[in-house]
């Protein structure tokens, strides 16, 4: 039972970088149509500047929002001087991203180098809860990520920004003529996409060791978990990452640990033939008439 | 003063060009109508005034102003809404949501509420649906809720693309009712594309008929009632026919 509940706060802190990612996928995709590769980059530069940061004397937490606004400001970036211009051709949108996380990497060790990058872990404690040992910067981690996915959630769902955001989601040309501006809330997701990313790479690299290759692995379980919830579905992203979360912490803990990869893309692939809408239902792209 | 002046607008898809070479005007408080038959342009038309397609040529002016390219977002902020054709609830938002929505580019939250009940009272059945979602309406009070949510920008000028499209004799005769009420109690004035020409005729002041995306005639409605090429496009349509013509007048 003790390592039962290990295993799950295990779980469910890889989970938690997983759904930081995923509602970054989520929402860009739901919105705009735009697949980005690079999202996963985006993580691993986050993960890279938390450790820059981490070794040159700055506090974890510091260095964390650091790396937020940082990658925030790559969205940006990335949104406003490249995606842009392939809205119109999502597939060409598509096929930049993945250069432009081949760029990444590259770029990142150039500065750099190739080799694993760890930090020491930010709090270094232990919490004994009903006598079970817990790693008190996993349970950070969680924490942090349930109180992002209550905020995403809440903005969402009750906010006039979040229901503007819907609006676009399912129909960018009647949201327009309600005087919406869809452009600058596709800017918007896509940096607050990237946001998230930043702090998923943060949590990550307070968790294992990250070298620049990490954000080819990441994404597509990000890409796996917004697909199995519904591409555009906040709420199916966490579902999704939960799942895949709790398959993937479980299996490695109950001896597979070689197959945890398979698992998930397993799951996403048989969700994805027998429900193309994802679990929890999505959008299959930008909708305009 | 000239709420929305049009000249020698040109649109296109691509390649393919819809209008060439389109005038109009419409006045303040006024109810014009574009008609003609499928495929003419009309839809074309007012995509391109209400920013959703960007004119290739020409000029549209709004309180003299020039706004020709402005995106729908921007359009829809000046006073110019446009209602489209297929009505376009946004089947996951409530009723009040789609209506709040309509308000969006507005800033007195105050006044949005107050007219969030005056849309109520007006049309009643957005009271009794008010927490249901778009999605669960009728073809008629999805309608409905269209002209309501583009009335809670509180347009200058509102512009109605096949109000009718789908929708019973009955229910036409509502749509009507509402469009004649557009001026009288929203004071804003109309630009309405229709197929039926029966309801154009019926509410309209003036008329611009299309044909090929080109104006072929316009005028008063009295004129253009008894226009030959009215009585031909619409003779040469069957359903939509004479009949239709008189059937309303």
């Amino acid at each position: 039972m003790e390592i039962f509940i290990q295993q799950l706060v295990n779980s469910l802190s890889v989970a938690s970088v997983t759904i930081l990612i995923g509602i970054g996928i989520t929402l860009i995709f739901g919105l705009a149509g735009i697949v980005n590769f690079a999202h996963g980059e985006f993580l691993m530069v986050g993960g890279m500047i938390t450790w820059f940061l981490v070794t040159s004397g700055l506090n974890f937490f510091a260095a964390l929002l650091g790396a937020m606004i940082l990658v925030g400001a790559l969205g940006f970036i990335a949104e406003r001087g490249l995606f842009r211009f392939t809205l119109e051709r999502p597939m060409n949108g598509f096929i930049m991203s993945i250069g432009m996380s081949v760029i990444l990497q590259h770029v990142v060790i150039r500065i750099f180098n190739e080799v694993q990058k760890t930090i020491p872990d930010p709090i270094g404690k232990v919490w004994v809860i009903g006598g079970v040992d817990i790693i008190a910067m996993r349970g950070v981690v969680v924490a942090l990520t349930a109180v992002v996915v209550a905020i995403t959630y809440f903005g969402i769902s009750r906010s006039r920004y979040g229901m503007a955001l819907r609006a676009s989601i399912a129909d960018q040309d009647t949201a327009a003529l309600m005087g919406i501006p869809v452009r600058r809330y596709v800017t918007g997701v896509f940096v607050y996409g990237s946001v998230l990313a930043g702090l998923g790479g943060a949590l990550m690299i307070a968790l294992f060791p990250i070298t620049p290759f990490t954000g080819s692995v990441v994404i597509i379980r990000g890409f796996a978990v917004s697909l199995i919830g519904g591409l555009g579905n906040v709420g199916g992203a966490v579902g999704g990452g939960l799942l895949l979360g709790l398959v993937d912490g479980l299996s490695a803990g109950y001896g597979f640990p070689e197959w945890t990869d398979a698992y998930s893309l397993v799951v996403m692939i048989a969700i994805l033939i027998v429900r193309p809408q994802g679990l929890f239902g999505g959008t299959l792209g930008p909708r305009s008439t | 003063m000239m709420p929305l002046e049009v000249e020698h607008l040109r649109t296109a898809y691509g390649p393919v060009v819809v209008n060439r070479d389109v005038s109009l005007t419409v006045h303040q408080h006024e109810i014009v109508t574009i008609l003609g038959p499928n495929g003419a342009g009309k839809s074309t038309l007012l995509r391109a005034i209400s920013g959703l397609l960007r004119p290739r040529n020409g000029v549209i002016r709004f309180d003299g102003k020039k706004v020709t390219g402005r995106p729908a977002a921007q359009m829809a902020a000046l006073g110019v809404v446009m209602v489209p054709e297929g009505r376009h609830i946004f089947p996951d938002l409530t009723v009040q949501e789609n209506l709040r929505l309509g308000a969006y580019c507005r800033k007195d939250r105050d006044a949005v509420e107050e007219d969030i009940r005056l849309m109520e009272s007006y049309f009643h059945v957005l009271a009794t649906k008010r927490g249901a979602k778009g999605s669960n309406l009728s073809g008629g009070q999805q309608q409905m809720l269209a002209i309501a949510r583009g009335l809670m920008a509180r347009p200058r000028i509102l512009l109605l693309d096949e109000p009718s499209l789908g929708l019973s004799p009955l229910l036409i005769k509502d749509v009507r009712a509402v469009i004649m009420d557009v001026r009288a109690k929203f004071s804003a004035a109309v630009l309405l594309v229709e197929q039926n020409a029966g309801l154009a005729l019926a509410v309209a002041d003036r008329g611009y008929l299309l044909q090929h995306g080109d104006i072929v005639a316009s005028g008063v409605i009295a004129e253009l009632r008894d226009n030959r090429l009215m009585h031909e496009l619409y003779l040469g349509h069957g359903r939509s026919g004479k009949a239709s013509i008189r059937g309303n007048q």
